[in-house]
């Protein structure tokens, strides 16, 4: 498992480095600010990520919420600071975990473990979510679209939608595409 | 004010727990001394998430999570003695959020809890949305030109998932 580490203290990184490497993790990349990490997980796409709070230039909370924007992974906060607002925001922002320094060893692998497992099935009926707003939002689109067809050629509705799908494989596109492109133009 | 169950056999840290949950504005709503208690009592109190240890007389707090989290999902912490990788993937398996290592303090434990509540509530709510979608209404009755449903079908699978067929497989 690739971990991306945030921490701005070159000793205590070196030393998480050290701990996750000795437990099994591949450390993929270490960043020293909040906004290093950001950028890191963007270009490194860890399995998961270990981010300390307090770092110069945007702390890790902050890091974690951009990092969810557009690269989604399991976050574990890491921190010797555990104030209920600190925690809230934590929760708010999206982290799967909040580890209190001083850790042990033995604290690692079950935060990294339960965080990876409980986000991909979160991520996987996030998925789900997502295919089926898209067939619905796509079989709108198709209706609506044949609706149009049927209305200013005075087509029968088979015969609406087989213009529809000739149009998406002769362009190769998919028939939603194509029907939104049609209500783009004729209304 | 978030609703806690509490399962472990031994009686001081029970009681260090419940303190300890009580002090960080938590509600302690059920304390089980076994898994086959923390079942039912999950049952009886419908708590907000569960604190389990994992090695308790009669049900063991994997299995106990198991049976609880089948009947009602909610986020289960667990506390151990053991970080053993087939524990801790065990425990995974059994839906656990959070895997804590005894002796654990207060700023393990807080935090923990209200990670695995917020991320256990986008869950459910990603799966209500899911169980939400009017399935019949996804099926168009229009016969298309060889013969199928048209454009994207939805079927239950045998173990309760959805199987979307888009409109490329028709």
């Amino acid at each position: 498992m690739r971990v991306l580490i945030a921490e701005d203290e070159t000793l205590i990184r070196l030393d998480l480095r050290q701990l996750l490497e000795r437990a099994g993790f591949d450390v993929c990349a270490e960043a020293r600010t909040g906004a290093e990490a950001v950028e890191l997980a963007r270009s490194e796409q860890p399995d998961v990520a270990l981010l300390d709070v307090k770092m110069p230039e945007l702390d890790g909370i902050e890091a974690a919420r951009r990092i969810l924007e557009h690269t989604p992974l399991p976050i574990v906060i890491v921190s010797a600071y555990t104030e209920r607002t600190l925690v809230s925001r934590a929760a708010e922002a999206g982290a799967f975990g909040y580890l209190a320094k001083p850790f042990r060893e033995d604290d690692l692998l079950p935060a990294i473990a339960t965080a990876r497992a409980r986000f991909d099935e979160l991520a996987e009926t996030r998925a789900e979510v997502e295919s089926l707003t898209e067939a619905l939002a796509a079989r709108k689109a198709i209706e609506r679209a044949k609706g149009i067809l049927m209305e200013r050629e005075g087509l029968s509705e088979d015969d609406a939608f087989k213009r529809l799908r000739r149009a998406s494989q002769v362009s190769g596109r998919p028939m939603r595409v194509i029907a939104e492109a049609l209500i783009e133009t004729l209304t | 004010m978030l609703r806690v169950l509490i399962a472990e056999d031994e009686t001081i840290i029970r009681m260090d727990l419940r303190q300890l949950l009580e002090k960080n504005g938590m509600t302690v709503c059920a304390e089980a001394r076994n898994g086959l208690e923390a079942v039912a009592l999950a049952r009886e109190c419908e708590p907000d998430v569960a604190v389990m240890d994992l090695r308790m007389p009669e049900l063991d707090g994997i299995e106990a999570a198991r049976r609880m989290y089948a009947e009602r999902p909610l986020p289960i912490v667990m506390l151990t003695a053991f970080a053993d990788r087939s524990n801790v993937e065990n425990a995974i398996e059994a839906g656990v959020f959070s895997y804590l290592v005894k002796p654990f303090r207060e700023s393990d434990v807080v935090p923990a809890i209200h990670a695995a509540v917020a991320r256990h509530r986008e869950l459910l709510d990603a799966r209500r949305t899911v169980g939400r979608q009017p399935l019949g209404a996804v099926v168009v009755s229009v016969p298309s030109s060889n013969g199928g449903v048209w454009p994207v079908s939805l079927e239950r699978r045998d173990d309760g998932s959805l199987d979307v067929k888009g409109i490329d497989a028709l």
